[in-house]
């Protein structure tokens, strides 16, 4: 049930759990920018270039250097390089050449669009230890649908180059109602090119620039909930689909055992990383425990990477999820976060309604697949 | 002793990271991590003329029998051979 995880490497788990055991950042983000090439319709971070200059100043490539300093001091050894799209800053070439010597291991997050002539040659020479691109459907209409932009053809073929150069490529795919019809073919493209794949249905409500809490564009969550049991059943296999289909409904607890304790007892802390061993730094320098969520944040320009990195980590730890997520029946199949819990409901008091019917959804239907699956096998044999 | 992949060593919360720079990331897409004693023998390896001043290098370090020393330095260099990384 956790793919993702137990094919990262030990040494990085390792390292991860002890960073969080100590209370230091071994993971960090920098969102180079929040200005795209792209207009993705679900995107929580894209502004336009007046929309950015409005809210504030992007930093410098001198002040990402000195955050990466900052950064390797306090402890940071694996960096992602975000955005928008980082690639459009004129001077990334810069930002990641230094940040490089500095001895981290830099993943980029890019749409993919620009990773040709010089971008391709910095990354030639100099390689990151990964690049997820973002691959948004099979053709060029899904992308002027969903993007504004009819991208697909280049972005393939700037793909097509990373792998020959020996890149490690990732293709990450946003799935929403403008392009879930091409999950199936994303999945056998990145099957084709030998790279590996993760496709995600659940779109957090881009609060951070809407100010809007649980609403976003988006399928409805049964929609969602469909979406993800598709692409489990396509990265999974029949076989496997069908014991983690039998996981999933052996571990539903009864109401009677799963206890009446709604709201009575205190929820858990944050289970994941952001915050106890990782951090998110925004294009204008305020230090969060993850993208996703606006706080709690801290002024990393003004305090340093240090002190801010105390201020949001003291403010994890006290962040505990909402009691009725611990005596849920559904638990154990939920991927709940807190950066959730906030996008949805503007604090974590509460349990995530859409991520709730998402999930019940997801267990239900995975039993409907799993039967199919069962009685195709049968007609077969 | 001359190495044929770059590296820049990291040391984070009492490990010894050996993070790759440069093309190094198309031959070996991850870190390694070295002891104590590795640590050691890989800061002593751009000086070291060839095993056997590694051998002496540990032994002037540590309080440590040769023989095990000996085995010690020469499956280290094996690894980085292995590795392509010597």
């Amino acid at each position: 049930m956790d793919e993702i995880r137990s094919a990262e490497p030990r040494l990085s788990r390792y390292i991860h759990a002890k960073a969080a055991q100590r209370g230091y950042p071994c993971a960090g983000t920098f969102e180079l920018t929040p200005r795209c090439n792209f207009d993705c319709k679900m995107c929580y971070v894209h502004l336009s270039k007046q929309e950015q200059e409005a809210r504030g100043k992007e930093l410098t490539a001198q002040q990402w250097i000195s955050m990466g300093q900052q950064a390797c001091a306090e402890g940071m050894v694996f960096l992602l390089l975000t955005g928008g799209e980082p690639t459009l800053r004129p001077d990334f070439p810069e930002i990641y050449s230094a940040l490089k010597k500095m001895g981290l291991m830099i993943s980029i997050n890019s749409n993919g669009y620009l990773l040709r002539g010089e971008i391709l040659e910095l990354l030639r020479n100099d390689p990151p230890y990964r690049i997820n691109i973002s691959l948004y459907g099979t053709s060029n209409e899904t992308y002027e649908r969903l993007c504004g932009i009819a991208a697909y053809d280049i972005v393939m073929e700037n793909v097509r180059q990373l792998r020959e150069s020996g890149i490690d490529v990732k293709l990450n795919m946003s799935v929403t109602q403008e392009n879930r019809a091409d999950l199936q073919a994303v999945f056998e493209q990145a099957s084709a090119l030998g790279v590996h794949t993760q496709a995600a249905s659940y779109m957090f409500p881009p609060v951070r620039i809407s100010g809007k809490f649980g609403e976003g564009f988006r399928m409805r969550p049964q929609e969602a909930a469909q979406c993800e049991v598709n692409y489990n059943r396509l990265r999974m296999g029949r076989e496997r689909f069908c014991a983690y289909a039998q996981e999933l409904a052996g571990g539903v607890r009864s109401k009677e055992e799963s206890g009446d304790c709604e709201g009575a007892q205190p929820g858990e802390g944050m289970r994941c990383r952001a915050g106890r061993s990782s951090f998110w730094l925004t294009w204008d320098g305020k230090l969060l425990p993850c993208g996703m969520m606006p706080e709690p944040a801290a002024d990393a320009l003004a305090l340093g990477i240090a002190e801010a990195w105390r201020q949001i980590h003291e403010k994890v730890e006290a962040i505990r999820m909402p009691a009725a997520c611990q005596s849920c029946a559904y638990a154990h199949g939920c991927h709940v976060c807190a950066a959730m819990c906030y996008c949805e409901t503007g604090g974590y008091d509460a349990p995530p309604e859409y991520v709730c019917q998402m999930t019940r959804s997801v267990f239900s239907l995975t039993q409907e697949a799993s039967c199919e699956e069962a009685a195709k096998e049968e007609t077969w044999n | 002793m001359e190495l044929k992949l770059d590296f820049v060593l990291r040391e984070i919360a009492g490990d010894t990271l050996l993070v790759p720079a440069g093309k190094t990331a198309l031959d070996l897409n991850g870190m390694l991590t070295l002891n104590e004693v590795g640590a050691f023998l890989w800061k002593s390896l751009p000086d070291a003329a060839d095993e056997e001043a590694l051998v002496q290098g540990i032994l002037r370090e540590y309080d440590a029998q040769e023989a095990q020393v000996r085995a010690d330095v020469s499956e280290f260099l094996g690894k980085l051979r292995e590795l392509g990384i010597l």
